[in-house]
């Protein structure tokens, strides 16, 4: 199947840091990828390069057979390339409503009924419609995640980019929005990366994973191949006893 | 009764009443302080409209005032232009400045935008004094023709014009842009996020901004019939931002409140003579510490809540 997005060479250095490192691979259409690495390893530089919002030193990115990069953040989205951030960032002073409505007035999707409208629909898809008239500035975290994925949802996207969408949630949030990431998918048909560190979240969701450390890609594979990777156990508990730690990564 | 409905109609209760200020006072001192006052309120405004809504300040919004109040000087002491020349070339003129300030500093973060716009304030009053043999020098520009001869007329026009202002500046706000602005304010990674071309609605408020700002700068020149480098000076800026806060910032009504208010104020306090600056701003003091959001705006939401 053709790619939905290629990525070719990638690079990025800071001063003396090699960030992201010949980074390359390519999603499938309607797939589900995990990018997985310790802290540092280089997944957020990754996302901030695929979508715009640092530039890459060299390498080429193709999403839907056309170039991406140097593109300005908001021509990616409307190009159909949306992404979350890892902390998570709303409009403040402004209604949940609100905050989606923004990314309804986005050239790609404005002319696609009434922005409130659908921004309500977003808010429903979701499951945030009951607080919609609520300030940003009252909602717990685990709602601000799903206003970012509601707001990203508004572009209508081909590809979503989520960037560790269960940091900082309780264990009890962590299973709804799973299902959330899956339904959408599903019924959408919508292509996910997912970038997290837990490993069992990303095992429950990812057709295929990217293992990262030291901003290279250092496996890719099905999640359960990728967990006893040596070099991904490595990254994770640093070099042990092999035999035991596939087991114990699993339940980490 | 709808929020937008009881606020349109608060504002025409608003409008009557500044209509009625000089057949109730009937003094022409009281029509030309409301006047002055009428064109700091439309610079309030249209401050307010850019620096409110998305948060990035301007600290030099006599750059746009000058401009536009130059131009009408030009225009009518050096080409014997008409007045009615002047509501629409300042306008144009003062956008040509915002387009040179914000071009280049608006695509950038941090504080850029807000130092070139105190810079090249200061640096028009400069030239203003460098350029002495067209712009006067100190002395300014002097001799315009008013729009009217009569002072009541002239009042109305300007109160006709800062109605428009408002108006207009408050259905952008209403509107999908007054939303992506105030979004600009909260997050502008967000905005990019959300597909919105953050720069591109950043330069274009302050477009809006300069233009009302210039216009009102030229209805201020055909008033007060003369134009001087004060018109670019810093105190100006800060004066304008002070009635912001005083008003309520990213409301436009407030500010207009908050303008006429310390205009007003300052007129009063003549009392006080040489003290009348330390009055002046232990008032200020204790307005921004004990409401912080501001006097006018906050008052208004009360009494539209009682009003429903």
């Amino acid at each position: 199947m053709k790619a939905l997005l290629a990525v070719d060479g990638l690079n990025k250095r800071f001063g003396g840091l090699q960030a992201v490192k010949d980074v390359s691979f390519a999603l499938e259409p309607g797939s589900i990828t995990g990018v997985l690495g310790p802290n540092g390893a280089g997944k957020t530089t990754l996302f901030n390069l695929l979508t715009g919002f640092m530039t890459a030193d060299t390498g080429k990115v193709e999403f839907d057979d056309e170039p991406l990069l140097g593109l300005a953040p908001y021509r990616i989205v409307n190009r159909g390339l949306a992404r979350t951030f890892q902390l998570t960032r709303p409009f403040v002073g402004m209604s949940v409503l609100e905050n989606v409505e923004v990314a309804c007035f986005a050239p790609r999707v404005r002319h696609e009924g009434h922005a409130r409208a659908r921004a309500h629909a977003m808010l429903e898809h979701v499951g945030l419609a009951p607080k919609a008239a609520s300030l940003v500035d009252v909602l717990p975290y685990g709602d601000l995640r799903r206003l970012e994925i509601a707001r990203a949802l508004a572009t209508r996207p081909k590809l979503l980019l989520l960037d560790e969408p269960f940091a900082g949630l309780g264990s009890s949030e962590i299973q709804p929005l799973a299902d959330l990431i899956r339904e959408l998918h599903r019924k959408e048909g919508l292509t996910i990366l997912i970038i997290e560190h837990k490993l069992r979240e990303l095992m429950q969701l990812a057709h295929e994973v990217i293992a990262m450390d030291f901003g290279e890609v250092v496996a890719t594979g099905v999640p359960a191949e990728i967990v006893r990777h040596p070099r991904v156990v490595e990254a994770y508990i640093g070099k042990a006893e092999i035999g035991e730690s596939g087991g114990a990564l699993g339940a980490a | 009764m709808s929020e937008h409905r009881t606020d349109w109609l608060g504002a025409l209760v608003v409008l009557v009443a500044l209509a009625l200020v000089p057949a109730i006072l009937g003094s022409s001192y009281i029509t030309g302080i409301m006047t002055v006052a009428l064109c700091f309120a439309m610079w309030a405004a249209s401050w307010d409209f850019m620096s409110g809504l998305t948060g990035r300040e301007n600290f030099g919004h006599s750059l746009f005032i000058g401009a536009g109040a130059y131009t009408a000087g030009f225009l009518n002491v050096n080409f014997g232009a008409s007045p009615w020349w002047s509501l629409a070339a300042s306008p144009l003129v003062a956008v040509a400045f915002s387009l040179v300030i914000g071009f280049p500093t608006l695509r950038l973060r941090g504080p850029y935008f807000a130092l070139a716009m105190l810079s090249g304030a200061a640096v028009m009053q400069s030239l203003t004094i460098i350029f002495s043999e067209y712009t006067g020098g100190q002395d300014g520009l002097n001799g315009l023709f008013p729009f009217f001869d009569s002072e009541l007329t002239q009042y109305y026009l300007t109160l006709f014009f800062l109605a428009a202002t408002v108006t207009t500046l408050r259905l952008v706000a209403n509107s999908p842009w007054g939303t992506i602005l105030r979004a600009i304010r909260g997050d502008e990674a967000s905005c990019q996020a959300a597909g919105i071309n953050v720069t591109f609605y950043k330069i274009a408020s302050l477009m809006i901004s300069a233009a009302f700002a210039g216009l009102g700068g030229a209805l201020y020149a055909h008033y007060q019939l003369q134009v001087g480098p004060d018109l670019f000076a810093v105190i100006l800026s800060i004066n304008i931002i002070i009635m912001v806060y005083v008003g309520g910032m990213g409301s436009i009504y407030g500010p207009v409140g908050g303008a006429i208010l310390l205009i007003l104020l300052t007129e009063a306090l003549r009392a006080f003579s040489e003290y009348r600056l330390w009055v002046y701003t232990l008032i200020l003091m204790l307005i921004l510490f004990f409401l912080p959001q501001g006097l006018v705006a906050p008052l208004w939401r009360r009494l539209r809540t009682i009003a429903q």
